[in-house]
C-alpha cells in the first residue's frame, strides 16, 4: 500500500513536472532584463557578507553579467535586430561592484571598457574604471593600452592616448605601443586604428559571443574605410557632384555596395564623415 | 595525549558529516571547465575557484568539528570513560582540539594536491599573462589552515560553556562573519570623519575589535592569484597573532572545563 502511495506520488509528480517544464522555462527565458541581471545588494552590504569569499563573488557578479550578454548577442544573432537594448546600466553596476571585491579581476575590466565605449559611449567612466584597476595591476600593459585607444579614438584627448601608450609600450616593452603613442598625436588614421585594435581584440577574444561582437563591429569599420578611402580618391580627382554613396558607386570608386553587418545603410555626412543609420549598434534599428 | 588525538582522528574519519562534507570536494572535477569561462585571466580563476572551494569545506569541517566533538562525547557519555582513566580533562580537552587542527591540515595537504593539479591543467590550456607562482598558492593555504584552527579553538570555547550544539555551531558561524567585518567597522570608527560621534561608541566597538579573532589577515587569495608576493612582516605578525589567540582563548576553554559540572 504505502509503495502504490509512493509510486502514484512519483507518477504525479513527473507527469505535471513534463507537462510544467515547458512553460517554465519560456518564463524564465522572457523574464524583463532588470530582473534576469537580478537585485544586487549595495556592495558595502556585499563585502562583508562575502566573507572571505569576495574573488569568489566578483567573479560571480562577472559570470552573470557574461552570460546576459552573451544572451543578448544571441538573441541578435538569430533575428538580425533586437528590440530591447541591453541593461547596460546595470552590466556596468555589477561589473564596478565586482572589481571593488577583487580590484585585480582583469575580466571585469577586460569587458566593461568593452561595452562601456562601444554600446554605452561612456568613455570617461570606462578610462575611470581602468585607471582604477591600473593602481592594482601595476604589471598589465593591456589596462593603459585600452585606455590610451579610448582617449584617442573616443575622446580626442591626444596628449593623455600618447601617455597612457607609453606606459602601455614601457611595460609590455613592444616597440609598437611607443609608436602609437606618436602616431596618435596625429587626428588623421582614425579608422585604421579601429581596425587594427578591433583585429587585436578579436584574435585575443576566449568567448564567443564576445568575439563575435567584435568581429562585427571590425567588419563594419572596414566597410567605412574602403568607403573613406574611395571618398579620398574622389575628391582628389577634382570630380563635382554631390558626394553619396551612390556617387562614389557610380563613377566607379566604391566597387560594390558597403553592408553594415548592423543592418542600417552607410551614407556621408555633409562634412564628408562617413556614418550609418545602425550607429554601429544593433539595438539602434526597430 | 597522542591517544587522545589518534582516537580523536579515527571518530572523525568514521564521522558521516566528515564523509558528506567530502562529497564537495567532487566540485575540483569542475573547476577547468568553469575557469574556461574566463575571457582573460583562466589560470586565475581555477585557482580563485580552488581555493574558495578549499576555504568552504575547512570552514564547514572547523565548525562542525569544533562544535560538536565535545557535545557528541558528552551525549554518548564518552567523556566520562575518558575522564575515569588518569586523563586530565585539560589533556582530554587539548588532544581533541589538537586531533581536530592535524585533521583539518591532512585536510588542506590532500586538497591542497587535488588543486594543484587542477591549476596545472588550466594552465597547460590557457597559459597564464603572468607565471603562477607555487610557493606563495602555498603559502596562502597553510594561512588558510591556520585561520580554520583559530576557528577550531573558538568553537571548542564555546562547546565548553554549551549544553547543546546550538550555541557552538551559530556562535562560531557568527563569529565568522563578524571577525571579517571588524577591521573595516574599526577603521572606520576610529577614522577622522567619525570624530565628532559619541564618546561610547569607539571603545565598545574597540573592545569588540580586540576581542574577536581579525580572521581577515590570514586571506592570502589575492597574494596567490594574482602572484603578489606577500609582507613578510605581515606573515611573521599574523603567525605570532595566530599562536597568541590561540594560546589564549584554548587557556580559557581548559580553564572553564576544568570547572565545568558533569552530570
Amino acid at each position: 500500500m504505502k509503495i502504490n502511495i509512493s509510486f502514484t506520488m512519483i507518477f504525479i509528480g513527473l507527469l505535471i513536472y513534463g507537462l510544467l517544464i515547458g512553460p517554465f522555462t519560456q518564463y524564465m527565458r522572457n523574464k524583463p532584463i532588470e530582473e534576469k541581471l537580478g537585485y544586487v545588494p549595495s556592495i558595502r552590504i556585499l563585502k562583508p557578507m562575502s566573507a572571505d569569499q569576495k574573488e569568489l563573488v566578483g567573479v560571480s557578479l562577472i559570470l552573470k553579467v557574461m552570460m546576459y550578454y552573451g544572451g543578448q548577442i544571441g538573441q541578435v544573432q538569430k533575428q538580425a535586430t533586437i528590440t530591447e537594448s541591453p541593461d547596460l546600466q546595470g552590466m556596468s553596476r555589477l561589473l564596478h561592484g565586482a572589481v571593488q571585491l577583487d580590484p585585480y579581476n582583469m575580466d571585469a575590466y577586460y569587458f566593461a571598457q568593452g561595452f562601456l565605449t562601444w554600446d554605452a559611449r561612456q568613455y570617461k567612466i570606462a578610462n575611470d574604471l581602468l585607471e582604477y584597476g591600473m593602481k592594482y595591476r601595476t604589471w598589465d600593459w593591456q589596462l593603459p593600452y585600452f585606455a590610451g585607444f579610448n582617449n584617442a579614438f573616443f575622446l580626442k584627448d591626444y596628449k593623455m592616448a600618447a601617455e597612457h601608450y607609453k606606459k602601455a609600450g614601457e611595460l609590455s616593452g613592444y616597440d609598437l605601443l611607443i609608436k602609437l603613442a606618436g602616431r596618435y598625436f596625429a587626428e588623421s588614421g582614425q579608422t585604421e586604428m579601429a581596425i587594427s585594435y578591433l583585429s587585436g581584440m578579436v584574435k585575443t577574444a576566449k568567448n564567443n559571443s564576445i568575439k563575435q561582437a567584435y568581429e562585427t563591429r571590425l567588419k563594419a569599420f572596414i566597410e567605412v574605410r574602403k568607403i573613406e578611402l574611395a571618398r579620398d580618391t574622389f575628391i582628389r580627382s577634382g570630380a563635382g557632384g554631390v558626394l553619396t554613396i551612390d556617387t562614389l558607386m557610380n563613377s566607379g570608386y566604391l566597387n560594390s555596395a558597403p553592408i553594415d553587418p548592423y543592418g542600417g545603410k552607410f551614407y556621408l555626412e555633409s562634412d564628408g564623415k562617413v556614418s550609418t543609420t545602425s550607429k554601429f549598434a544593433f539595438s539602434a534599428i526597430k | 595525549m597522542l591517544t587522545i588525538i589518534g582516537a580523536t582522528l579515527r571518530g572523525i574519519f568514521r564521522d558521516r558529516v566528515f564523509k558528506g562534507i567530502m562529497v564537495l570536494a567532487l566540485l575540483f572535477l569542475f573547476i577547468p571547465a568553469t575557469a574556461s569561462l574566463s575571457m582573460r585571466q583562466v589560470t586565475e580563476l581555477s585557482i580563485t575557484l580552488s581555493l574558495s572551494l578549499i576555504s568552504f569545506i575547512l570552514f564547514l569541517l572547523a565548525v562542525f568539528l569544533g562544535a560538536t566533538s565535545l557535545w557528541k562525547d558528552m551525549e554518548r557519555r564518552y567523556t566520562f570513560s575518558v575522564l575515569s582513566l588518569p586523563v586530565s580533562r585539560c589533556t582530554y580537552l587539548l588532544g581533541r582540539f589538537f586531533g581536530i587542527a592535524l585533521f583539518l591540515v591532512m585536510t588542506t595537504s590532500f586538497l591542497g594536491v587535488v588543486a594543484s593539479l587542477v591549476i596545472k591543467v588550466s594552465s597547460d590550456m590557457y597559459p597564464p599573462d603572468r607565471p603562477i607562482i607555487w610557493s606563495i598558492l602555498f603559502v596562502s593555504l597553510l594561512f588558510t589552515t591556520l585561520k580554520y584552527i583559530l576557528v577550531v579553538g573558538v568553537a571548542v570555547l564555546l562547546s565548553t560553556v554549551s549544553t547543546s550544539f546550538f550555541l557552538p555551531i551559530f556562535g562560531t558561524i557568527c563569529m565568522f562573519f563578524a571577525s571579517g567585518i571588524t577591521q573595516q567597522v574599526y577603521e572606520y570608527v576610529t577614522s577622522q570623519a567619525t570624530i565628532n560621534d559619541t564618546a561610547l561608541v569607539k571603545p565598545a566597538v574597540s573592545l569588540v575589535y580586540y576581542l574577536l579573532p581579525n580572521l581577515s589577515s590570514f586571506d592570502l587569495k589575492v597574494n596567490a592569484i594574482y602572484g603578489i608576493l606577500p609582507s613578510i612582516e605581515g606573515l611573521g605578525l599574523t603567525l605570532a597573532y595566530f599562536i597568541s589567540y590561540t594560546a589564549i582563548i584554548m587557556g580559557f576553554a581548559t580553564l572553564i572545563f576544568n570547572y565545568r559540572e558533569m552530570k
